[in-house]
Formats: structure tokens, C-alpha cells, sequence
């Protein structure tokens, strides 16, 4: 689910970019020096998380983490997956250089949604939290797919049926990133929890303050 | 010298000449043979269109595997990540000094 070179008008390349840039900032001020490595750690399993080929009947789908980086990461998921992106399209030539901000806008901001779902609902319990972050990581997907529909439709594509094809192309990832988040977090409870509870006191002192 | 030359030449054009008309009979095929030569040429080269398509293929699966990603970019890309964090980690440690 990347955005190829010349898809997009200018106009909405440029504005893509302006916005993903101002996010960037935004999540780069909002991370905080003791996080570095796990940044770094998560950047890199969303970067290798493409390769990961999942087959499904004829074709195969890859996995894309959006729901997963933003539970784990919070507000600093935008920098991470923007990072991971570019050397995406750099080394693997997955989507264009010129439509960068357009897919760190359609992978960004579902990792931003899914965070705040996951830190706001997430329970105290083992079993409530693999379950809310399953639905994260499973909600990730279908909301990149429906911000790509949302951006193709700028392109002059009828909305309905890009997002009709985007969902139903994306049901296998969904499902599969429902369960591969849900598990990563069951586990990471059950071992270090401290890695889902800091990003969830930065959370919620965000949104009282 | 030149009239040297000039017989050689001579000589030369003399020999290709008389000697062109004599080898031709040579070159053409019996009569008898060229049913089982075109037989043979035709399965010769239906052998060799197999062998092209097969290469042909080969190279378009070449070229496919060669768009993937290999093991080297996974892993320069792990490494421009770590990097990169380390170099920010850096800075923001100096910074608070």
C-alpha cells in the first residue's frame, strides 16, 4: 500500500508534504531522550515489517505495522514511520521520493489514531490489553487504506470504489496485523510492560494538558 | 615494382575468377539430401527457439528478483536507522550537559 511517483497532482504532493513535515517536527519535539532507542528499535522492525510476505491465496500481502508502531511508540510514531518510509523508497524503491509526505500522511496518521485508541482504552489487564491492541494494529491498516482512497480520490478517482478495492484488497493484512499486534502486545505486557506504560503517562499528561 | 604489382594483381583476379565457378557446384546440396537437411534444420531450430524462450524467461524472472529488495538493503537500512538515532541520542545527550 504505497503511493507510486506521478499518481498525485502537484498541488496535493506539496501540500502531503508540508503537512508530514509539520508532523515530523511536532513528533520529533514530542519525544523524549530515553526513548531513542526504542524509537530506534521500532523504526526499524516497521522497516523490515514490509518484507514480511504473508501468502494468501493467489497473491501475497506484506505487512505494513502502522497500529502496532503507533501503540508502542505514541506521538513520536509519526517520526519513526516517516523515517522508515523514506529509507523504504530509497532501498527497497517502495512508493516514490515525490509522494513521501502522501504516504507518511496514509501510514502517519493511522499510527497516531491507533496510539491515542491504545493508550486511551487499553485496560489494566493482560488479556483486555493484547485484545484493544489487536484491534489497533487491524484498525491501523484499514485506516491507511482509507486515507490512500481519501488521496486517490484528490487524484480524480471515484472515493467508493478505491476504498471498496483498498478494504477488500487489504482484508488478509488487516487480519493478519490484528493478530501479529494483538500477540506482540500480550507478550510485551507479560515481559516489560514499562515499554507500553511510558508512552501512556506522556499520553495522557498530553491530553490533560 | 608497379609492373610487378600489376601482374599480381592480374594474377590475383584471374585466380578468383577461374577458381569462383569452380567451387559453386561444391556449396549446392544434393537433390536426394535436402528433404532430411531441412528436416534437421527445422528440428534444429525448434530446439533452439526452446532453449531462447527458456532463456528469455530466466531473464524476466532475473530482472524480477533483481527489483526485490536483497538481504544488503534490509540490512543498510537497519543500519542508516540505528545510526541515525545513535547520532540524535548524541546530540541530545550533549545538549543536556
Amino acid at each position: 500500500m504505497h503511493i507510486s511517483d506521478g499518481v498525485l497532482p502537484i498541488s496535493v504532493t506539496v501540500g502531503c508534504y508540508v503537512a508530514s513535515a509539520a508532523l515530523v517536527a511536532w513528533s520529533a519535539r514530542r519525544t523524549r531522550n530515553e526513548e531513542l532507542p526504542k524509537l530506534a528499535v521500532m523504526t526499524a522492525a516497521f522497516f523490515v515489517a514490509s518484507l514480511v510476505h504473508v501468502p494468501f491465496g493467489p497473491t501475497s500481502v506484506h505487512l505494513i505495522i502502522p497500529g502496532l508502531t503507533g501503540a508502542l511508540l505514541g506521538p513520536s510514531a509519526f517520526l519513526s514511520i516517516g523515517l522508515g518510509l523514506l529509507l523504504q523508497s530509497l532501498l527497497f524503491q517502495f512508493g516514490g521520493l515525490t509522494a513521501l509526505g502522501a504516504n507518511a500522511l496514509m501510514m502517519g496518521l493511522p499510527a497516531l489514531a491507533c496510539g491515542w485508541f491504545f493508550q486511551r482504552y487499553k485496560g489494566r489487564t493482560q488479556l483486555r490489553q493484547a485484545f484493544v491492541g489487536g484491534l489497533a494494529g487491524a484498525a491501523g491498516t484499514a485506516l491507511a487504506a482509507i486515507i490512500l482512497a481519501i488521496l486517490l480520490v484528490a487524484g480524480g478517482e471515484d472515493f467508493f470504489g478505491v476504498a471498496k478495492i483498498a478494504l477488500l484488497a487489504h482484508i488478509p493484512v488487516i487480519i493478519v496485523e490484528g493478530v501479529v499486534s494483538a500477540f506482540t502486545i500480550g507478550f510485551l505486557t507479560r515481559v516489560k510492560p514499562a515499554l507500553l506504560q511510558t508512552s501512556f503517562l506522556r499520553q495522557t499528561k498530553a491530553a490533560h494538558g | 615494382m608497379t609492373i610487378i604489382q600489376r601482374g599480381l594483381m592480374v594474377g590475383l583476379l584471374w585466380i578468383c575468377l577461374a577458381g569462383s565457378p569452380r567451387s559453386l557446384p561444391a556449396q549446392t546440396p544434393p537433390e536426394e539430401g535436402s528433404q532430411e537437411v531441412i528436416t534437421l534444420l527445422n528440428e534444429q531450430n525448434r530446439k533452439l527457439s526452446n532453449d531462447l524462450r527458456r532463456i528469455h524467461r530466466e531473464i524476466a524472472a532475473l530482472r524480477a528478483d533483481l527489483d526485490k529488495p536483497g538481504i544488503k538493503d534490509v540490512f543498510a537500512g537497519i543500519g542508516y536507522i540505528f545510526g541515525l538515532f545513535g547520532v540524535a541520542a548524541f546530540i541530545a545527550s550533549r545538549r543536556k550537559e
